[in-house]
This record gives C-alpha cells, sequence and structure tokens, in this order.
C-alpha cells in the first residue's frame, strides 16, 4: 500500500515538470509573438490604409479590392489597352477599352441600361488642384451600352437576376496631321437607375456614391500600379513644384540624403578628432574640457535655438540646407562615445607605432581610426538616422522654402495640404516611402550597430 | 584699381537698385501653391516695369506661433496673413503696420464693408481682407428626393427645417438629419440671428434668454431626431458626414466644395442660406477671414504697399475666383458672371458670398475681442457637448459656462 501511495507521486512530479518546460516555452514564443503583432501589427495596418481608397474607412478592412489579384490583373490588362502602359496606365490615341458592369435587379423589375459618362475631374484639394491635367472628356468617346447576359441569382436573400453590360470606349486618332495628348487617366461615372444593385465589374470601382446608385473610377486604365499603388504614384506626379513642376517628394529625399551624408562626415571626422585628442593626447586642462563638453550634452536644444537662429541668421543661412549641416556639424555625444572608445584601445600599439617611427597624424589615420570601425559604424547608423528624420531643426531652419525641405518637414507639409482635407492615402504613402532608406541602412549596417553598441575591447 | 572698384561698387548699387524684393508669409501646404502660382502669374507681371518682386513663403504647422516669433526675431516678411481669429490683440502690440497712409479712403471702399471693419481697430485699417468665407447649408439632393422631402430653402426657420431634417432622418435608415457638431464656431451663428451678441455694451459675456433660445433649438436638433452627434458617426465635422452620406445637410462654408470634388464628386448637392430665427425672422452667421497685413519693421514699405495693392487688385480676385479657390473680398465682384454660372459649385460659392451682405443677416467676424477665441469658446463648446450627450441640463450647462466665462472675460 505504501509503495502505492509513493509511486504516484512520482509520476505528477515528471508531468509538472513537462507541463512546465513548455508552459515556459510557451510564455517565451507567446511573449515573442505578441511583441512582433505589437510592433509590426500598426505598420501592416498602416500600409494597408496607404493602398486604400478610403484610409478613414470604418469598420477597417483587410480585404478590399486593391488586394485582390483579380484587380490586379484587370488593372494590368487595361494600362495595356489604355496607353500600352501596363504599369502606370494611361489613356493614349488609338486605344479601345472594353468594360463590362453587372448590375443585381430584383424580381419585377424591368432592368434598364446605365448611363456612362467620362466626367471632367479635378482635384478638389491639395497640390493637384492648382494644377491643370489634361482631361480624357474630350477625347473619349463611349460607344452604346449593351446587354450582354441575364442570370437568375439570390442576392442577399432576395430573387431576382444579375443582368451585365458592355460597352467600350474609344480614342480615335483623328487624322494624321492633329496631335494629340496622351491622357494621364481616364476617369469613370456609371449611373444605374434606383433599385439596380451595382454586383460587379471588369474592375472594381473607387468609390460607390450616391447611395449605390453611381459607380465611380478614377481611372480605367489605371494599369498595375495605377491601381493598387494609387496612393504613391500620387506622391510622386500630384506633388510638384508649382513654379518649376519638379517633383516635390524627389527633391525632398535628395535634400534628407545630402543633409544627412553631409553630417555623417562631419561627425565622424570631427568626433574622430576630438575623441582622439581627449582620449590621448596631452592637453593642459583636458579634463576640464571633456566635463565642458559633457556638460553641453545636457542642455536641451530648445535652449540654444533661438541663439542658434539668430546665428544662422547672421550668417545668411536661413532657408538653406547647409544651415541645417552647420548646426548640426557635430554633437557631443559623439564625441563622447569616439573618446570612450580611443580609451579601450592599448596604448602599446600606439606606442609600437611611435617607435616605428610613425608621427601622431600616422598613427591616428593608419593605426587607430581602422581599429575603430565599429564606432565609426555605430556612430555612422546613429547619426544618419539622427538627421534623417530630424524635423525641430528643420522646420526652424527650413521653414517655409518647399525646395529645400527634407522629408520630414516635407511630411509635415503634406499633412497641411492633404490631411486637412481628409486625403490621408498619400500621407501614409509618403511616410511608408520615406521610411525605406533607414530600413535598407539598418539592414546593411546591422552588424556595426550591434557590434558598436557591444563593444567595448579590440577584436582580431 | 581704384577703377575696378568703383565700376564694381556701381554694379553691386545698380543690381541691389534694380530690383526690390517683397516677401510674403502665410499659410503653407495648398496656400503655398495658390499664392506662388498668384504672385508668378498676376502680381509680377503687373508690378515687373517698377523693379519689384514679390516672393511667398508658405508656413507648414503653426502659422501664428511662426509669426510671433518671426515678427519677434526681425526676420518677418514685409506682409503677411492674419487670421481675424486672433487678430486684435497683434494689432494692439503696435508690430502692424496702420494701412491708412498708404490706401485713399476711395481704395478702401471697394472692399466688402463687413470684412474691412473686421480688420479696423481704433479708426485704423491694419489688413486689406485676402478673401473669405461664411456658413452656408448644403443638402443632398439625393437624400430629399428618396425620403420625398421638399429641400431646405431661404425661406426656412428654425422649426420647418428641423421639421424637415426629422423626415428625412426618419424615412431612411442610417442616415442623420445633420451632424451636429459642439464647436460655436456653427452653433454661433444661430445666437446671432436671436439678437445675442458676444459681448454686450460693458464688454461683457451674457448668455441671456436669446442665447438660451438657440442654445436649447440646437442642442435639441439630436433630442429631437433632427439630427446625430458628428462623434457618434465617427466623423469631426459636419462635411465630413455629409462627404460620407452618413447626413442629409451639412453647415459649412465654401471649403467644403473641394473637399466633395475629391471625396464624393458625383454629389447632387444644393446650397442655400442658413434658416431664420422663427421669432425675429433674421439670420446669422460668421465671417472667417484672413488679411494681407504689413510688418511695422519693414524695410520697404513703399514696395509693399504696391505689391498689396496687386495682391488685392481686380485681377487677382478675379483669378483666384475663378478658379474656385477662394471668395473675392471686393464687393464689386459680387456681380462676377461667375457666380452666376450654372452648377453646384457655383451655387455654393455664390450663396457663401451671400451671407456676407445684408441678405445674411447679422454677420459677426469670427474674433473675439481682444481674448483668445479658442479660450473664450471654450465654455460654451463644453456646454454644447455636456447637453447633446445628455450629461447636464441646458440650465445647469448654461449657468456653468456663464461662471467660466465670467471668470474669463474681465
Amino acid at each position: 500500500m505504501a509503495t502505492q501511495a509513493v509511486r504516484p507521486m512520482r509520476k505528477p512530479d515528471e508531468r509538472h515538470l513537462a507541463r512546465q518546460r513548455w508552459a515556459r516555452a510557451g510564455w517565451v514564443y507567446g511573449t515573442m509573438l505578441a511583441l512582433a503583432v505589437f510592433f509590426i501589427g500598426p505598420f501592416y495596418v498602416a500600409f494597408l490604409g496607404s493602398l486604400k481608397d478610403n484610409p478613414l474607412e470604418w469598420p477597417f478592412r483587410y480585404s478590399f479590392p486593391q488586394t485582390q489579384p483579380k484587380n490586379w490583373a484587370a488593372a494590368w490588362r487595361l494600362g495595356q489597352l489604355g496607353a500600352g502602359n501596363p504599369w502606370t496606365g494611361g489613356f493614349a490615341p488609338g486605344a479601345e477599352v472594353p468594360f463590362q458592369i453587372s448590375y443585381f435587379v430584383e424580381e419585377g423589375q424591368e432592368p434598364e441600361p446605365p448611363t456612362v459618362t467620362v466626367p471632367t475631374r479635378r482635384a478638389g484639394a491639395g497640390l493637384g488642384a492648382i494644377f491643370d491635367e489634361v482631361q480624357a472628356a474630350p477625347y473619349a468617346q463611349v460607344s452604346e451600352v449593351q446587354e450582354v447576359s441575364r442570370r437568375p441569382a439570390v442576392v442577399g436573400g432576395q430573387p431576382g437576376q444579375i443582368v451585365t453590360y458592355a460597352f467600350t470606349i474609344r480614342y480615335p486618332r483623328g487624322d494624321a496631321t492633329a496631335s494629340l495628348p496622351t491622357v494621364p487617366r481616364l476617369p469613370l461615372d456609371i449611373e444605374a437607375p434606383r433599385g439596380q444593385r451595382y454586383y460587379a465589374a471588369t474592375l472594381d470601382p473607387n468609390r460607390l456614391e450616391r447611395r449605390g446608385r453611381v459607380a465611380s473610377w478614377d481611372s480605367i486604365t489605371p494599369g498595375f500600379f495605377g491601381y493598387v499603388f494609387r496612393n504613391y504614384v500620387r506622391v510622386f506626379n500630384e506633388a510638384r513644384d508649382p513654379n518649376t513642376g519638379a517633383s516635390f517628394f524627389l527633391r525632398w529625399t535628395a535634400n534628407s540624403f545630402f543633409v544627412s551624408l553631409a553630417v555623417v562626415l562631419t561627425t565622424l571626422l570631427f568626433a574622430s578628432l576630438g575623441g582622439y585628442a581627449l582620449a590621448r593626447m596631452y592637453l593642459p586642462g583636458k579634463n576640464y574640457l571633456f566635463a565642458f563638453i559633457v556638460f553641453t550634452m545636457t542642455v536641451p536644444g530648445q535652449a540654444t535655438f533661438i541663439s542658434n537662429y539668430l546665428v544662422l541668421r547672421d550668417l545668411g543661412l536661413l532657408g538653406s540646407l547647409w544651415g541645417m549641416i552647420v548646426w548640426s556639424a557635430v554633437g557631443a555625444g559623439a564625441v563622447f562615445i569616439m573618446k570612450q572608445f580611443f580609451e579601450s584601445i592599448p596604448r602599446e600599439i600606439e606606442e609600437a607605432a611611435l617607435i616605428d617611427g610613425a608621427t601622431p597624424v600616422t598613427t591616428f589615420f593608419r593605426i587607430i581610426l581602422p581599429m575603430a570601425t565599429p564606432a565609426l559604424g555605430a556612430l555612422t547608423i546613429l547619426t544618419f538616422q539622427g538627421m534623417w528624420n530630424e524635423f525641430f531643426k528643420a522646420a526652424v531652419v527650413l521653414s517655409g522654402q518647399q525646395a529645400s525641405y527634407t522629408l520630414p518637414l516635407g511630411l509635415s507639409f503634406f499633412r497641411s495640404a492633404y490631411g486637412v482635407a481628409g486625403d490621408w492615402g498619400l500621407m501614409l504613402a509618403s511616410a511608408f516611402l520615406s521610411m525605406i532608406p533607414i530600413i535598407i541602412l539598418f539592414v546593411v549596417f546591422q552588424r556595426y550597430f550591434v557590434e558598436g553598441v557591444s563593444t567595448s575591447a579590440l577584436k582580431g | 584699381m581704384k577703377k575696378i572698384l568703383v565700376t564694381l561698387a556701381l554694379a553691386v548699387l545698380g543690381l541691389a537698385s534694380a530690383q526690390t524684393v517683397v516677401k510674403l508669409q502665410g499659410f503653407g501646404g495648398n496656400d503655398t501653391a495658390i499664392m506662388s502660382s498668384l504672385v508668378r502669374e498676376i502680381v509680377n507681371p503687373a508690378l515687373e516695369k517698377e523693379g519689384i518682386r514679390a516672393e511667398y513663403q508658405g508656413i507648414e504647422g503653426d502659422y501664428r506661433a511662426a509669426l510671433l516669433n518671426a515678427l519677434s526675431a526681425g526676420t518677418a516678411a514685409d506682409l503677411f496673413y492674419v487670421d481675424i481669429f486672433w487678430s486684435e490683440p497683434l494689432f494692439a502690440s503696435g508690430r502692424v503696420e496702420p494701412l491708412n497712409k498708404y490706401f485713399t479712403p476711395q481704395e478702401l471702399a471697394v472692399f466688402n464693408r463687413n470684412l474691412l471693419n473686421a480688420f479696423t481697430l481704433r479708426g485704423n485699417v491694419y489688413g486689406l481682407p485676402k478673401d473669405f468665407n461664411t456658413l452656408a447649408v448644403q443638402f443632398n439632393k439625393d437624400l430629399f428626393d428618396e425620403a420625398k422631402v421638399p429641400y431646405p430653402n431661404q425661406t426656412d426657420t428654425w422649426d420647418t427645417f428641423k421639421d424637415k431634417l426629422k423626415r428625412v432622418q426618419a424615412a431612411i435608415k442610417d442616415v442623420a438629419g445633420l451632424c451636429v457638431v459642439a464647436d460655436h464656431a456653427r452653433f454661433g451663428a444661430f445666437a446671432h440671428a436671436t439678437g445675442w451678441r458676444p459681448f454686450n455694451a460693458q464688454g461683457r459675456t451674457v448668455l441671456d434668454a436669446n442665447f438660451r433660445r438657440a442654445f436649447e433649438w440646437y442642442t435639441s436638433l439630436v433630442k429631437d431626431g433632427a439630427g446625430k452627434y458628428a462623434q457618434d458617426l465617427g466623423e469631426g465635422w459636419t462635411g465630413g458626414c455629409f462627404g460620407a452620406e452618413k447626413a442629409a445637410v451639412a453647415i459649412e462654408g465654401a471649403w467644403i466644395g473641394g473637399f466633395l470634388r475629391d471625396k464624393a464628386p458625383n454629389m447632387r448637392y444644393g446650397t442655400t442660406l442658413i434658416p431664420l430665427d422663427p421669432v425675429t425672422k433674421q439670420r446669422g452667421n460668421f465671417i472667417f477671414t484672413v488679411s494681407w497685413s504689413m510688418n511695422a519693421a519693414s524695410r520697404n514699405k513703399e514696395a509693399a504697399a504696391k505689391v498689396l495693392r496687386a495682391l488685392t487688385s481686380p485681377e487677382a480676385q478675379n483669378w483666384i475666383l475663378s478658379r474656385g479657390l477662394a471668395l473675392p473680398s471686393r464687393s464689386a465682384l459680387a456681380n462676377s458672371p461667375i457666380f452666376q454660372r450654372p452648377g453646384k459649385e457655383n451655387e455654393l460659392n455664390r450663396v457663401v458670398f451671400q451671407g456676407s451682405t445684408s441678405v445674411g443677416g447679422a454677420v459677426l467676424p469670427f474674433k473675439f475681442g481682444a481674448l483668445d477665441g479658442g479660450n473664450w469658446m471654450r465654455p460654451i463648446n463644453e456646454a454644447l457637448q455636456a447637453v447633446i450627450t445628455g450629461k447636464k441640463t441646458v440650465d445647469q450647462a448654461i449657468a456653468d459656462a456663464q461662471a467660466e466665462l465670467n471668470r474669463i472675460v474681465r
């Protein structure tokens, strides 16, 4: 009896341990998964939003026209038919675009063909509003709308039939002497009589208006990018300098690269020179100087920006990218990092170089600097990222000079130009585009990043 | 050597005198695009002979803070926008040049009186109205047709208007009559119609019986089934609900036109004046406007005055009007053929323009004396919200707002 009483004690113990192991693994993986969802989730939702016609729609849908392969194929084919351009579409002379639309008609109602129009569309808000876009309406000819098929169906519990209509939109070449423009897009409105419900079309419409009576397309020859990544295409096409017509977004990207790279170079140069001098050179009062540098790190930028602003104004650098570079050329934090790193390099190496007859300059550039790659790599990535995302200084220095904006300021420009009109699609798209370089940078430099943070001694 | 130096000096002088650059500062975003085009196409060609060139600079983000900073740092432009909402404290500060010296009374008389008065302080004109907006009622014709309710029109009183909204809301599922916002910028138009004014003769804000009448009517819309609270429909403004066909009418200015062009290009909508108070048989309205004002520290005041004249010239205002970008501040343009063109947007612009004339009734500028407008409106907005969402009774809410306003308005 006693042995029987002991044995069951052992068994639950083992099971308990196994359960504990599983529970531990479950917690670890569960936490990691939760963190991943927590960090990636918003990006995923925002990315989906950037593809939508109405990013603010509620309730949020994960499946919408832009995510459906059927529409990808249709957009590709229609772009090809419209202007021979399957990527961004258009409407060129000689184009012939067949199109079909189906309606659900309840039992007892006689189907009527819908009215098809190619409307004149001008942007109502944002930068698009000031450019006179070439319209498709004067050139497009819509053929007669013909009924193609009828089949009985039950939709939403109601019996009735699905009626499909077809028509073709043509862009006649006219006589050979006339030079006709290629129109960037072919908008379309199809209005059905009351009671007929939109069911399907060759390409899903961008919106249903007037309580579902009008199906409306921004372009029925959009091409793949023009349909799926419409907001991304708009970032480049629509946001242009009203004076020169050049794309703002490309300009801002170039500006951001210029400023970030220039500041990375100046930071690397000055921080390594300064750090080395503070770590190794003989300098009376060096420690006080270092304490002072560290002290400046505690002063918030907001406290000194007015004096910096006035200095930049007197130097005539306001509104110029150079103003930003001068202001950010080197930071106390960068000098600090480099000094700490150089102090970790054994003195013996420099002494060996000295015995071999190297001057301090040679020692620095030929011996020390190559050894400092991890620290320089970390500094590069931190500085680049800091400058790429720098909003405050850009807002102070570059205010009002659209052509010399950097990306963060450009995004705020989009917010005031488009956000006020509720057009968040373009803003989401531009935010995603501005993120790409930083992601690439992290992928390329992540080794240095991790090394730079964890390194404390010499390697190899 | 001397010769070269003299030549150089002369060349520099020549360059300097050849062109005077007048800097303009205003809102960023869309305004940058519009103003740069206006300056390029109208203003600069007109002033080329006189050697004056204007340059527009749009400021992103908080314009008011940026302007005040720039005025303090001495980097403000020669001409800049001043929003009526916070104009008075700025004009009183002495940093804005009075324009009476540069413009004759005849030149000033061409502007809409209501607008010019809004920028006049102690007899001095501190800014020329750039453009303006008032409120009007936009209605969705499809929804009224579907509900078989007659469209709102300019003979509607609050009662008939509310009745129409109730009938639309009852007839169509998922559609509100109006989506009601707890905002003095909309409600105030109705309060003005009763004869109530933000400040009485003693300069105090008194929420009297007239105010209460408007307040009761406005907050009853939701309770009586003529509207829904905007936040409950997931929108922040009446135009948002209207564009999404969640509401049958909106109470907005001409700015809704551009929004609807993008959001609902096919919507069949009409525009009419704000309904009449059934007791006073009056309407009320707000004027929202921005001025062009001159920097008192400008070094090119004469040139700036010329640019200002060109910016508000009939040509410039016609250019803006014909593109549907804004409403002109010159009274003569009321008869512009552009307003008479058919089409829903032209009707919208026409009715919003009429809102500023005598048809508009009691039209008050959207400013609240020397006080910060946002601060002054807050107690009223909170009272509106509390009653609409059923947290307070009308008596309680008005009493609380009055107590708060007594503290703010001294």
